[in-house]
């Protein structure tokens, strides 16, 4: 894999503490969905992590069950700090939108009769799933040249979201063509 | 009801490769068909609320299980989804680093790279598409993506639009 000239190499988090308040910055402003703060704030304002380094660990953390942004604070806490580095990232990662998904749970069930406050939630959801669409094209960029791979891609997208194919029938077919592919040197 | 959920949460986190979205169906069928825990529309606007707050789509399991048996029940729902799966990313994520200059490690890079750009696309397309496809839905869902891919404004305030547009909308 090539990778791009750095103009500025990714420095780690120097601490447990500086972990645990990336983490809850990503937590707090993920208002939609986690994976585009996740990129912003570990690649593009702390720098913590370079952007191909990123999308390998992404990769990997969509490829294991769970969370996918909750595996990824679990994968990067343990390479800088070991155990207590998972914790403190996982930890981070959840404090505050467990406080605040139980506020809104309560105060939604107080107004979820009005037509109106059901309008609007339903609105930022649709936005929430284009920032997802939007993130994949920014994923897929270092993809551009790599025709196989837009296609293993495309082919994923059709199975899952026009096919509505079972995931345990995608994710095992596709895995396999793709570690076929890259063997080939087609990736 | 706790012990229940914490086994029923721990089974499902061990099969949720892709993350939450591919465990909805199942999720809801449980809920809703199998033990009876809450109504379809209830359910539906239990998964809404957890899109809707901020933070990572899992804590859906901690409103389900909040309904199921209070904050308590909330807690353990979480727990459970998050516990087996975290132990399993920590011991891959160690021998996924030390193996670091392996082929194999390479090639599965190389291929899990287009397969998640595929994944999370389609999460992107049924998070938008709630009711099917709908160009209101279609012009919101664009619009956002376009803004956070061209951009570098806050995305939060393309949420916001995107609610204002809701409410004009539907």
């Amino acid at each position: 894999m090539t990778r791009e000239p750095r103009q500025d190499a990714p420095r780690p988090p120097s601490g447990l503490w500086e972990l645990y308040l990336g983490f809850l910055a990503i937590g707090a402003r993920s208002f939609g969905g986690v994976l585009p703060w996740a990129h912003r704030v570990l690649v593009e304002e702390r720098r913590w992590i370079a952007p191909a380094d990123f999308a390998e660990v992404l990769a990997l953390c969509q490829f294991l069950p769970g969370p996918n942004v909750g595996n990824v604070s679990i994968v990067l806490g343990r390479r800088w700090f070991g155990p207590a580095g998972s914790a403190a990232a996982f930890l981070g990662l959840m404090a505050l939108p467990l406080v605040w998904v139980f506020a809104l749970a309560l105060l939604y069930a107080e107004h979820a009769a009005s037509p109106g406050v059901r309008a609007v939630v339903t609105g930022v959801g649709i936005a929430g799933g284009g920032l997802f669409i939007g993130t994949a094209w920014k994923l897929a960029r270092p993809l551009a040249k790599k025709p196989w791979a837009l296609a293993l891609a495309a082919a994923c997208l059709g199975a899952l979201a026009f096919g509505r194919i079972s995931l345990f029938f995608v994710l095992p077919v596709a895995a396999l063509a793709g570690f076929a592919a890259a063997r080939r040197d087609l990736l | 009801m706790i012990p229940k959920l914490a086994f029923y949460f721990a089974l499902l986190s061990l099969v949720s490769v892709g993350g939450i979205p591919s465990v909805m169906p199942e999720m809801q069928r449980v809920a809703v068909e199998v033990e009876g825990w809450m109504s379809a529309a209830e359910f539906t606007q239990v998964f809404a609320v957890a899109q809707a707050a901020p933070g990572p789509n899992v804590l859906v399991t901690a409103l389900v299980g909040w309904k199921v048996a209070g904050i308590a029940g909330g807690l353990v729902a979480l727990a459970a989804f998050c516990v087996p799966a975290a132990a399993l990313s920590y011991s891959v994520g160690g021998l996924w680093d030390r193996m670091r200059d392996a082929p194999w490690r390479k090639a599965i890079q190389r291929a899990l790279v287009p397969i998640t750009v595929g994944f999370v696309a389609s999460g992107g397309y049924v998070l938008a598409t709630p009711a099917g496809l709908d160009w209101r839905a279609a012009a919101i869902a664009a619009a956002s993506a376009t803004a956070i891919a061209a951009t570098r404004i806050n995305p939060l305030w393309f949420l916001a639009a995107g609610g204002a547009a809701g409410y004009f909308l539907f």
